[in-house]
């Protein structure tokens, strides 16, 4: 069966957002040391993993994968270990929040890998900030 | 306008009749994604006894657990709001599960994130026959259930 143009769409945010998150955590690993530098390379890698598998299933999906960005803009300065935490949980954030609109298409299938997905990065936000939430991924 | 008489008082019973079982008759029926809606309802108040159980009982605890139980009350809140069909529908307000509570402080923490992990695969269950929007509430609330099973495992240290 066809993918949904919806489907697809969707695939696509969710790609684009772990495109930001493997650049994301460059800048996040490179201010940090010891056991969060090792924590920030562990997530880093993961973010590939999860890429290069949203790149597949695009292509099999007869769709041409989103591209990286040459650079992205960081939402704010990161020049220490704190600042490095707080944006690899807002990287966290918008992948989680990419993966909520997989929640919405109608391909059961896709919509399990969503949610599931969801828990993953919801999981990596918690480690690095500390806190949890009560609507991951949600629209505020 | 239609004077009651002898004549016209039969009629007239026999028109009341004909609607009288549309009053009488049973309340709408509730479709099934209502239903799963009513049980996830259930479901977030029976977690929340269950952490009002635990936070009394070890109150060293509550730092850890107040948080995660203001999450569910959350998640009620917002699930409560989406019961929209049929009018009137009565919402669920009673706890239909008072498990004992874990004999240790341990043993309670095992046991909220025993509940953790069942309500994170219960969410789960509910997305496939859920319209778009719901089965987003109901992954957003898996995905904060399955980072309270983070934290308790953290303070169990398992």
């Amino acid at each position: 069966m066809a993918a949904s143009r919806a489907a697809i769409a969707a695939l696509q945010g969710a790609l684009a957002a772990e495109h930001a998150a493997v650049y994301g955590y460059g800048v996040v690993g490179a201010v940090l040391a010891g056991t969060a530098e090792a924590d920030a390379r562990a997530d880093w890698t993961a973010h590939q993993v999860a890429r290069d598998s949203l790149e597949a299933m695009l292509t099999r999906l007869g769709a041409t994968p989103v591209a990286a960005s040459p650079a992205y803009r960081l939402p704010f300065p990161v020049t220490s270990a704190k600042s490095a935490g707080q944006l690899a949980a807002a990287l966290e954030n918008g992948v989680t929040r990419a993966y909520l609109g997989l929640v919405a298409v109608s391909d059961p299938a896709l919509r399990s890998f969503g949610a599931l997905s969801m828990q993953t990065s919801a999981n990596r936000a918690t480690a690095w900030s500390g806190a949890t939430v009560a609507f991951p991924g949600m629209p505020a | 306008m239609l004077a009651a008489s002898p004549t016209t008082l039969p009629l007239f019973l026999a028109l009341s009749a004909c609607r009288g079982p549309a009053v009488l008759s049973a309340p709408p029926a509730v479709s099934p994604q209502t239903q799963t809606l009513l049980h996830a309802v259930t479901a977030e108040l029976n977690l929340i006894w269950v952490y009002s159980k635990v936070i009394a009982a070890y109150s060293g605890l509550t730092p850890v657990l107040a948080p995660l139980r203001a999450e569910h009350e959350a998640h009620l809140g917002q699930l409560r709001a989406r019961v929209t069909e049929p009018p009137g529908q009565r919402l669920p307000g009673t706890v239909t599960a008072r498990p004992e509570v874990g004999a240790t402080q341990a043993a309670a923490l095992v046991q909220l994130r025993a509940a953790e992990q069942a309500a994170v695969k219960t969410q789960m269950s509910r997305l496939a026959g859920a319209s778009p929007s719901l089965a987003q509430l109901y992954a957003s609330i898996a995905a904060s259930e399955s980072t309270h099973v983070s934290v308790l495992n953290a303070r169990i240290g398992g």
